[in-house]
């Protein structure tokens, strides 16, 4: 699973990093930092994240930008 | 009916099980003057500008009214009912020991107990062929959450009870009656909470353990940390917050998922799609209905009504996340809904600081509820409410089971 986050749309509300620490990480209090190939174990907080997005920044997907669900 | 008194007719108890189509009238006038001097806002776009405006202050202590303006300055506000830079301040400093980017692992840490907790509720419920969601299941949930984050004795619950609901009928806003002695009950009410929370803090002091309280008087902050008073008023928030609101996701979405027994099919059917359920219903019956707390620093116009300075300005989330120039046919709950940027949280600066934990608690809760009770059933529809018109939901949820699945 691949995901790309769109930085100009990202706000920084910081819900991904909450809910998937290991994939999406805070640098400094604004900028964010994420691992486009998403390791098997960490799939469903992934898709935790994405849908928590409040400006829904994240695309998840085999090809990034296929639905999400 | 009149659009001047709409404020009236929302927080009319009589209007607490279906608020909506009061808000589908508030909507076509976008800003309603009210006889009472308030300004409401019910249109999505509108109600998002006004979130993001620096001119809208959150702190009550720029009210026009002199009475509400002392009551309002005699205690400290939390971070809720203030502006920035302090409010910043303030917001950045509690955050430290609970979210990135100082702490990133603590909620996602917190998963395992909190499913802990909901699996040992759930199975209190078994063998009983009738129970209350509010009372057996989603008021304690998230009571032993916010107390073993914060660091509170559950034990206590009892104590901190009485002070909770002290504090929110403070929010209940009803027109025809004076605000004085309620306003004064929970200013009581959160210095008697501040101080019993702020004693357990203390008791802390170079004996750090894992929890929030711990962490307000152990950890090094180079912003300085809380003082004393500050601490107290974070905490109060903090734990009345987190176990106010919970409660009525849970609930409310327990009573949506009733009311629609192919839906909660659905949800059983397929536990992955639950995150996004929850949102939906954070659209669709969200806990925290409206906020009731800004005011504009200098006359504000908003859709061609000017919004004077110092008036009470409403923003009423629930209607705006049922806007259909915002969401396409919004009366219907739609668990696969994709497009659901809703306003259950607020947004922009005071969106809400436990969203994290309170999304984790409602997916983690109704996924074992469904899992769990089968031929679920409503006794009561509508259910009884409590009385806030702000932080709505049932307060008793009565459903009858046929027995429990795995």
């Amino acid at each position: 699973m691949n995901i790309v986050v769109d930085l100009n749309r990202c706000q920084a509300y910081a819900q991904c990093a909450f809910l998937a620490p290991e994939v999406f990480e805070l640098h400094g209090e604004e900028a964010l930092l994420y691992v486009p190939a998403v390791p098997e174990d960490q799939q469903e907080r992934v898709h935790r994240a994405a849908v928590a997005c409040p400006v829904q920044a994240i695309l998840v997907g085999g090809a990034a930008g296929a639905d999400v669900r | 009916m009149a659009a001047d008194t709409l404020f009236r007719r929302i927080t009319d108890y009589a209007s607490r099980p279906d608020p909506y189509p009061l808000y589908a009238e508030l909507r076509e006038s976008k800003v309603a003057p009210q006889d009472d001097g308030s300004y409401l806002v019910g249109t999505y776009h509108e109600i998002t500008a006004l979130l993001h405006d620096p001119r809208i202050s959150s702190d009550r202590r720029h009210r026009s009214d002199p009475e509400e303006a002392r009551l309002a300055a005699e205690l400290a506000p939390s971070f809720i009912g203030l502006d920035d830079p302090e409010h910043d301040r303030l917001r950045r400093t509690t955050m430290r020991p609970f979210g990135p980017p100082h702490t990133p692992g603590r909620v996602d840490a917190m998963h395992g107990e909190i499913v802990r907790i909901a699996d040992e509720l759930v199975a209190g419920l078994r063998g009983r062929q009738r129970v209350d969601i509010v009372d057996d299941f989603a008021y304690p949930l998230p009571v032993t959450v916010i107390c073993r984050l914060l660091g509170v004795p559950r034990e206590d619950e009892p104590k901190f009870r009485g002070w909770s609901d002290a504090i929110v009928g403070g929010l209940d806003l009803n027109p025809d009656q004076d605000p004085t002695e309620r306003t004064q009950a929970a200013t009581e009410a959160r210095r008697a909470m501040g101080v019993y929370l702020g004693g357990l803090a203390e008791g802390r002091r170079g004996k750090p353990s894992d929890d929030l309280l711990s962490a307000f008087v152990n950890d090094q902050d180079p912003a300085g940390g809380l003082n004393r008073i500050e601490l107290m008023v974070t905490s109060v928030l903090l734990l009345v917050a987190g176990h106010e609101t919970t409660v009525n996701l849970i609930t409310n979405g327990m009573l949506t998922l009733l009311r629609r027994p192919d839906q909660l099919e659905l949800l059983r059917r397929e536990p992955a799609l639950m995150p996004r359920a929850v949102e939906e219903l954070l659209r669709f019956e969200p806990p925290v209905q409206m906020l009731p707390q800004r005011t504009p620093l200098v006359d504000v116009e908003v859709a061609g009504v000017t919004v004077p300075k110092g008036a009470p300005l409403i923003l009423v989330l629930a209607s705006g996340s049922r806007d259909p120039r915002r969401f396409r046919d919004p009366d219907r709950f739609d668990p696969r809904r994709t497009d659901n940027q809703h306003l259950g949280f607020g947004s922009g600066v005071h969106s809400c600081f436990g969203a994290p934990l309170a999304r984790l608690e409602a997916q983690i809760a109704l996924t074992a509820l469904l899992r769990t009770l089968d031929g679920l059933r409503l006794v009561d529809d509508p259910p009884p409410y409590r009385r806030s018109p702000v932080l709505r939901g049932p307060r008793h949820l009565l459903v009858e089971h046929d027995g429990a699945g795995v």
